[in-house]
């Protein structure tokens, strides 16, 4: 079993994707949720102390965006008429669990249904992280952000039919780890 | 010989072509050679089935990815931060 250890150098590039998914379906602002995310990694950064090392890096990391999630929600109602900020919170005590259950929304629903967009999305990408990171990137750069074949086959010094096999490797892989770990 | 290679396609090459069909990059002539080999091979035909499946939770899972530059200012904030800390603790 590999020990959790945290490596921030590596966050951006690890986790940057997938904290992407998991915030813009809830913000709905690629600008916010960019914001968002850079206090999430300042955050981990500043608390690696706290890393007990009993979770993956991802898994702690999606924690404290939970929590960033939830003061951007916090900020927009505070923003928001008294009147409506009364209604949403009936008391200072209980302020916390509603915001908590507008956060955790999202992944209640797919419980009932797990096909959930978002949710299968971040299933794919963990999957991929189990792929070599080549392997990964090219998929990614064809598959997520259809980047024309010639481009990558240049950029990775390959050619056009060892392209297609890498991508028909990870495709394989990806099918499978979402066959075990999802249906 | 060339006329024996255009009809025979191995398993592996049906693979690779059936993906790179998946993204529409596959001309009409290796489109037929598929065809056939996946009519004559049960193998590859339920791996098709599998690809395209793979193609519709994909596009249904709609990912979205962060440009490089985007990349690059997250990784800018955390140098910043980062330095603002230590001096923080040299100070203490
Ligand atoms: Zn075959």
């Amino acid at each position: 079993m590999e020990e959790n250890v945290l490596n921030p150098d590596k966050w951006v590039d690890r986790y940057a994707d997938y904290l992407f998914n998991y915030t813009i379906v809830r913000v709905n602002d690629r600008e916010v949720a960019n914001d968002i995310i850079s206090e999430t990694f300042l955050a981990g950064l500043n608390s690696m102390k706290n890393f007990k090392g009993d979770a993956t890096e991802r898994t702690w990391l999606i924690s404290i965006l939970k929590r960033k999630i939830i003061d951007h929600y916090r900020r927009i109602n505070s923003g928001k008429g008294q009147a409506e900020v009364k209604m949403n919170f009936p008391n200072s005590e209980d302020e916390g669990d509603w915001l908590e259950e507008k956060v955790a929304d999202l992944s209640d629903m797919t419980a009932e249904d797990r096909m959930e967009n978002t949710e299968l999305g971040l299933a794919i990408l963990e999957c991929l992280d189990q792929l070599n990171e080549k392997q990964a990137q090219i998929f990614k750069m064809k598959t997520i952000d259809g980047i024309d074949t010639e481009t990558i086959c240049n950029e990775f010094n390959i050619s056009p039919s060892n392209l297609w096999v890498i991508i028909h490797r990870a495709r394989t892989s990806l099918a499978k780890c979402l066959e075990k770990n999802w249906f | 010989m060339k006329g024996l290679s255009l009809m025979k396609l191995s398993c592996a090459e049906a693979a690779s072509l059936c993906t790179k069909a998946e993204y529409r990059e596959a001309n009409l002539k290796e489109k037929l050679r598929l065809k056939l080999h996946i009519y004559l091979c049960r193998t590859c035909k339920d791996y098709q089935h599998n690809n395209k499946k793979l193609s519709s939770l994909l596009k249904k899972a709609n990912l979205k990815s962060c440009s490089s530059s985007e990349k690059e200012n997250f990784r800018k904030k955390m140098n910043n931060g980062n330095s603002q800390a230590s001096q923080e603790q040299k100070k203490h």
